[in-house]
C-alpha cells in the first residue's frame, strides 16, 4: 500500500543527509539563458559561434534551455537548493547573487577579461570577493524624454513664463526650462508639472510622466537613483543602516508630490515595464526614468510610431550629491551540481574572451565594454558606446545591494515605499519599518 | 416579451464575462504597431503574424508539443482523480465513511497553497527521476483536482434517492455493482461535470508546471510567455493574446463536446423520469 | 454485518487514501519538519529543529492577519456574487437552453482561460493608453477612473475574478435545475404557484445542497485566490492586495522565509479544517 516505515525513512535519509546521487554524466554543456529579448538572440548566435570551433568536442558541445521568464529566478532557487543537474551553466544577475552563491561555483575568466570589461562590471558577477560569472548584459537607467515638446517649450517666452510660475507653485522657487542632458531632479519635477494637464490645461501631453510604482523589487531599482544622487545609500561604511536620512525622504517625496499632483497616469500604482512604454509610447508622456532594454522599442519608429522618431536619451537627472544611474549585470555561472563541470567551464573562459563578447553584442546582446574595446562595434552599436559611457561614469551598486538578502531588501523596500506613496502610511513609518526590516536582513 | 429579455440578458451577461476574451481576440489579429496606436475593439489592419510567430515550431519553440504536454498531463490528471474519487465519494455519501475527518480534511487541500508542497515534491520526484515527465506532472494534478472532484460527486451520490440501492440490493447486486451499474449512471452528468472542470483546472495551472519540468514536459501554460517575453520584463501583447487563443481552444472544443454529452444524458434523464 | 459493511466502505475509499499518502505523506512530514526549523534554501536537507518560532512569527506579523482579512473579504463577496449571478442566470435564461446549448457553451468560454493569462490580458484591458476600456471611456465621457488605484484595486480585482468564475456556479445551478423533475413544476402550476412562489418554494429548496456546494467550492478558490491578482497588482500598494496564498509564496520565495511560509500554510490548514469540521457537524444536527 504505502511505503513501509523502514524503507521510508531510508528514503527520507537519503534525501535529506546524503542528497541526490549525481545524474548520469551529460554528454553536452547545457546552458540555462533568459528567456525572450535580444539576450536569448545573442547567446544563441554565440552558441552556435562556440559549437563550430574545432576544438570543442563533440560532448562538450553547448545546448541552450530556456524556462518561463515569469518565475523564472523562484524556478532556478529551487532547482539550484534540490542540486539539480538539469543545466551545467545557468544565469545569474547582481541583486540576485548572493542567494544563488552557495549553489554554485566561481569561474575563471580568460586573460583578456580584465581589460575587455574593466573592473566595476567584472564587480557586477562577483560575491565574497570572487568571481561567480561571466558578465554578459548591463542593465542602467536612461531619462527618456521627447524632444519635440522640450525644444518648443525651451523656444517659446510665453511657454517659459507658465513653467516659472508652476515651478514657483509646486516647488518654491522659479525654474527655466533646461536641456534635459543639465537636469535636476528638480527640473525634471518642473517639466513633469508643467506638461501635465492636471496642472497645466494647456499641456499637449495628459501626463508629464509616468511613474512604475507597482509593488515589485524592480520598480525600486528605478526609483532608487532619486536618493542615491542625494547622496543616500543602504548603509554606511560601519554596515549601519542609513535608509532613514534627507536623501531617502528626498527621492520618496519627489514620487509622492508627482503622483498626487497627477502628473502620472492615475494607475501607475499598478504600472510596470511593460505599462510605462505603454503610456509613453502613445504619446501622452513628455519624459520618464526607464530601463535601457525599452530604448530599441521607444526609439523606433515602426515599433512606436507616435514618439519614435522624437524620443532621445540621456542620463537619469542629478541631485545634489552626484548624477546616478542603478546598474545590474545578468551573467552566466557555474552551477555546483553541474554533470560536465569540463566542459561548462571552457565554455565560460570562451565567454569571457573579447572575440566571445564581440560576437555577443553585435548578435544583439548588451555588454558593458571598456571604451577601448567597445570602439571596434561602435559604428554598428552606438547605444553600447552609450551604456558603457553612463555605467563607467554615474553607474553604482548601493552598499549591500549584492548581498544574500538583496532580493529580500527591494522587496522589503517595494512593500514599504508603495505604502507611503499610496497614502495608507506616512514617511516616517515606512521609512522606520524599513530600516527595522533592513537591519534584521542585512545582520 | 419575455424571450426578448431573456436574450438581451443573454447577449448582456456574455458579453461582459467574455469581454477580456473578445479584446484578446481583436488584439490576437494585431501588429504591434497598431496596438500601440489603436486600443479599440476593431482592427484596422488584420495581420496573421502573431499566430505565425506562435505556431512555428523551431528547436526551443514548439507549441504543438506544449499543446500536447498538456494534454496529457491534464487528461491523466482528471481521469486518475475521478477513478479515485468516484468509489471514495460512494463510501463517504452513502458509508457514511470518513464524513467528519476525511472528507474535510481532503477538501481542505483545496483551501492551502499548494507551493509549500513545491519543494518536497521537488526532491522526492529528484529521487524517483519524476522530473520533467509527463507522469509526474500528471500525478501532481491528480492530487490538485481530487477536492473538487470529490465534492462534486458526494454532493451527486447523495442526491441520489437510497431506493435506488436498497432496490438493487435486494436485487443482490454487490457494492461495487451499484456503484457502477446504478449510480454511475445516474450521476453521469455530475462525472462529466468533474471531468470538465478537473481538465480546466489541470489545463490552467501554471505553478507545478513551472517547477517540476524544464523542457520535455513544459505544459502550454508555462511555454505561453516563452512567446512573448519581450526584452527588459516587457510583453509582446499581439503574441501574448495569439497564444492565449491557441491555449484556449483545446479546452474550449473539448468543454463543448463533453457539454454535448451531458445535455444529452441529462434529456435521456428527464425523458424517463 | 455492520464490520463486514466497514470493512466493504474502507475497500472503497482506500485506492484515494493510499494515493494522497504516496504522493503527499512525504512532503507533509517535510513541511511539519520545516515549519518547526531554522530552514532556508542553503539548507533544506539539514532542517535544525529549534521549536515554535515560525508559529509566533507568523501570529505576530500583521501582514499575516491583513492577508487573512483581504483573502476572507475577497472570498466571501466573490463566492456570494458568483453565486448570486450563477443562480439568476441559470434560472433566468433556462427557458433559452431548451432546444438549444450553445449559449451555454458561449458563457462557459471565460472558464478555459488560465487565471494568470487572464490577469496578463487585463492588464492591457484597463491600461489608460492601450487598453480598449478606458479608450472608450475617454471617448465617450472625457474621463476614465483609476482601476487599480489604492482604493479601486479591490473592487476591480473583484469584478474581474467574478466574471471569469460566475460561468462556474451557473453550470452547477443549470445542472441542479435541469435536474428538478418536471412532474414537481407541473404539480405546484397545478396548485396555481405562480413562478415566483414556485422558485421560492419547490425549487430552490431543492436546489439548496447544489448552492452550499458551489458556495463552498467559489468561496474557497477566492479565498486562495493567485495568479490573476499577481499578475494584475502583484502584492498591492504597501501590501493591499495581498491574498493568503500570496503572502505564502512570498515568504517562500521572494524572503526565503521557508519555515514562516509552511507555519503559516499549517495555521491555515488547521484553521480550515476547524472550520468544516464545524460546518459539517452543523450540518448533521440540522438533518436530524
Amino acid at each position: 500500500m504505502t511505503f513501509s516505515a523502514a524503507r521510508a525513512s531510508r528514503f527520507l535519509c537519503t534525501v535529506f543527509a546524503a542528497g541526490v546521487a549525481a545524474g548520469a554524466a551529460q554528454a553536452e554543456v547545457t546552458v540555462l539563458g533568459w528567456p525572450g529579448g535580444p539576450e536569448e538572440t545573442a547567446l544563441r548566435a554565440v552558441a552556435e559561434a562556440y559549437n563550430a570551433r574545432p576544438e570543442v568536442s563533440g560532448d562538450n558541445k553547448v545546448e541552450l534551455l530556456f524556462f518561463n521568464r515569469d518565475g523564472f529566478w523562484d524556478k532556478l532557487q529551487a532547482d539550484l537548493a534540490a542540486g539539480s543537474d538539469a543545466f551545467d551553466v545557468n544565469l545569474l544577475a547582481t541583486y540576485s547573487i548572493g542567494r544563488y552563491a552557495p549553489f554554485m561555483e566561481p569561474v575563471e575568466l580568460s586573460g583578456e577579461a580584465q581589460d575587455l570589461y574593466g573592473e566595476a562590471v567584472l564587480s557586477t558577477m562577483q560575491f565574497d570577493g570572487r568571481q561567480y560569472g561571466v558578465p554578459t548584459d548591463l542593465s542602467l537607467h536612461f531619462l527618456y524624454y521627447r524632444k519635440d515638446l522640450i525644444d518648443a517649450l525651451m523656444a517659446d517666452e510665453t511657454a517659459k513664463a507658465r513653467y516659472a510660475e508652476i515651478s514657483e507653485e509646486h516647488l518654491g522657487r522659479k525654474l527655466e526650462p533646461k536641456d534635459p542632458n543639465d537636469w535636476s531632479w528638480d527640473d525634471y519635477a518642473a517639466t513633469a508639472l508643467y506638461f501635465t494637464q492636471a496642472v497645466n490645461p494647456d499641456s499637449p501631453t495628459r501626463y508629464g510622466t509616468v511613474l512604475q510604482m507597482k509593488n515589485l523589487l524592480f520598480n525600486i531599482m528605478v526609483w532608487q537613483s532619486t536618493a542615491r544622487s542625494e547622496g543616500g545609500d543602504w548603509r554606511d561604511a560601519d554596515g549601519r543602516i542609513t535608509v532613514n536620512s534627507d536623501a531617502f525622504r528626498k527621492g520618496l517625496e519627489l514620487y509622492k508630490m508627482l503622483y498626487d499632483a497627477g502628473a502620472t497616469p492615475r494607475d501607475s500604482l499598478s504600472y510596470e515595464f511593460a505599462e510605462a512604454n505603454a503610456a509613453f509610447a502613445s504619446g501622452q508622456v513628455a519624459a520618464m526614468v526607464q530601463w535601457n532594454a525599452a530604448a530599441a522599442d521607444l526609439t523606433s519608429a515602426e515599433k512606436s510610431p507616435a514618439v519614435g522618431e522624437v524620443t532621445a536619451t540621456v542620463a537619469p537627472p542629478a541631485g545634489s550629491e552626484s548624477r546616478a544611474t542603478h546598474i545590474h549585470g545578468l551573467g552566466l555561472g557555474l552551477n555546483k551540481s553541474a554533470g560536465n563541470k569540463d566542459g561548462a567551464k571552457a565554455f565560460l573562459e570562451w565567454l569571457s574572451t573579447r572575440q566571445a563578447a564581440i560576437a555577443y553584442a553585435k548578435a544583439g546582446g548588451a555588454p558593458a565594454l571598456s571604451p577601448q574595446a567597445v570602439s571596434e562595434i561602435a559604428e554598428e552599436r552606438p547605444d553600447l558606446v552609450q551604456l558603457g559611457e553612463y555605467a563607467g561614469a554615474f553607474g553604482y551598486v548601493m552598499n549591500g545591494g549584492a548581498s544574500a538578502n538583496a532580493l529580500a531588501v527591494y522587496e522589503l523596500q517595494a512593500k514599504e515605499f508603495t505604502g507611503y506613496w499610496s497614502g495608507q502610511q506616512d514617511l516616517d513609518t515606512a521609512l522606520a519599518n524599513v530600516e527595522r526590516g533592513m537591519a534584521e536582513l542585512l545582520k | 416579451m419575455l424571450a426578448t429579455i431573456r436574450w438581451t440578458v443573454f447577449v448582456l451577461a456574455a458579453f461582459a464575462m467574455n469581454f477580456p476574451l473578445i479584446v484578446t481576440l481583436a488584439t490576437s489579429f494585431k501588429s504591434a504597431r497598431e496596438i500601440s496606436t489603436n486600443p479599440g475593439l476593431w482592427v484596422q489592419a488584420p495581420t496573421l503574424s502573431n499566430y505565425l510567430t506562435v505556431l512555428q515550431v523551431s528547436d526551443r519553440l514548439n507549441i504543438f508539443l506544449y499543446l500536447a504536454n498538456s494534454f496529457a498531463v491534464a487528461a491523466l490528471g482528471t481521469l486518475l482523480a475521478v477513478a479515485l474519487a468516484l468509489p471514495a465519494a460512494y463510501a463517504i455519501a452513502r458509508g457514511r465513511l470518513g464524513e467528519k475527518t476525511l472528507l474535510p480534511l481532503i477538501v481542505n487541500l483545496r483551501a492551502v497553497p499548494l507551493v509549500i508542497f513545491a519543494i518536497p515534491i521537488y526532491m522526492m520526484f529528484q529521487f524517483l527521476g519524476l522530473l520533467d515527465t509527463r507522469f509526474g506532472l500528471g500525478l501532481v494534478l491528480t492530487i490538485v483536482n481530487i477536492p473538487l472532484v470529490l465534492i462534486i460527486l458526494v454532493n451527486a451520490i447523495a442526491d441520489v434517492p437510497y431506493e435506488l440501492d436498497e432496490a438493487a440490493m435486494i436485487d443482490g447486486v454487490s457494492r461495487t455493482g451499484i456503484l457502477f451499474r446504478i449510480l454511475a449512471p445516474v450521476c453521469r452528468p455530475a462525472i462529466v461535470t468533474s471531468l470538465i472542470f478537473g481538465f480546466i483546472t489541470a489545463w490552467n495551472e501554471f505553478l507545478f508546471g513551472l517547477m517540476l519540468t524544464t523542457s520535455k514536459a513544459v505544459p502550454v501554460t508555462v511555454g505561453a510567455s516563452f512567446f512573448f517575453a519581450a526584452s527588459g520584463g516587457g510583453v509582446q501583447w499581439g503574441v501574448a493574446a495569439a497564444v492565449m487563443m491557441v491555449g484556449a481552444l483545446p479546452p474550449m472544443l473539448l468543454g463543448l463536446f463533453m457539454y454535448r454529452k451531458i445535455s444529452g444524458t441529462m434529456m435521456a434523464g428527464a425523458v424517463k423520469g | 454485518m455492520e464490520a463486514t459493511h466497514r470493512t466493504e466502505w474502507t475497500l472503497l475509499a482506500t485506492p484515494l487514501v493510499a494515493f494522497l499518502l504516496v504522493c503527499l505523506g512525504f512532503p507533509a512530514v517535510v513541511n511539519l519538519v520545516y515549519s518547526v526549523s531554522q530552514i532556508s534554501f542553503a539548507t533544506l536537507r539539514q532542517p535544525e529543529i529549534t521549536g515554535f518560532g515560525n508559529f509566533v512569527a507568523v501570529v505576530s506579523d500583521t501582514a499575516f492577519w491583513r492577508a487573512n482579512w483581504f483573502s476572507l473579504r475577497f472570498g466571501l463577496l466573490t463566492a456570494l456574487l458568483e453565486c448570486l449571478f450563477g443562480l439568476g442566470l441559470a434560472v433566468f435564461l433556462a427557458p433559452l437552453f431548451k432546444e438549444r446549448s450553445w449559449p451555454i457553451a458561449i458563457l462557459m468560454l471565460p472558464l478555459m482561460v488560465a487565471p494568470a493569462l487572464m490577469g496578463l490580458m487585463y492588464r492591457l484591458v484597463l491600461h489608460e493608453f492601450a487598453g480598449p476600456v478606458p479608450h472608450y471611456l475617454w471617448a465617450w465621457f472625457g474621463d476614465s477612473p483609476a482601476f487599480l488605484g489604492p482604493n479601486s484595486a479591490f473592487w476591480t480585482l473583484t469584478a474581474v475574478e467574478t466574471l471569469q468564475w460566475t460561468p462556474f456556479a451557473f453550470l452547477l445551478f443549470h445542472m441542479a435545475y435541469q435536474a428538478i423533475p418536471t412532474e414537481l413544476r407541473e404539480a405546484a402550476a397545478l396548485d396555481g404557484a405562480t413562478g415566483l412562489a414556485r422558485f421560492w418554494r419547490i425549487e430552490l429548496p431543492l436546489m439548496l445542497p447544489t448552492a452550499v456546494a458551489a458556495l463552498l467550492i467559489r468561496f474557497i478558490d477566492g479565498f486562495r485566490v493567485f495568479d490573476n491578482v499577481y499578475v494584475l497588482t502583484g502584492s498591492g500598494a504597501g501590501g493591499s492586495t495581498t491574498s493568503l496564498s500570496i503572502y505564502i509564496y512570498e515568504a517562500f520565495f521572494k524572503q526565503g522565509a521557508i519555515g514562516k511560509a509552511v507555519a503559516a500554510s499549517v495555521i491555515l490548514f488547521a484553521a480550515s479544517f476547524a472550520v468544516l469540521y464545524g460546518l459539517n457537524r452543523l450540518a448533521r444536527r440540522r438533518r436530524r
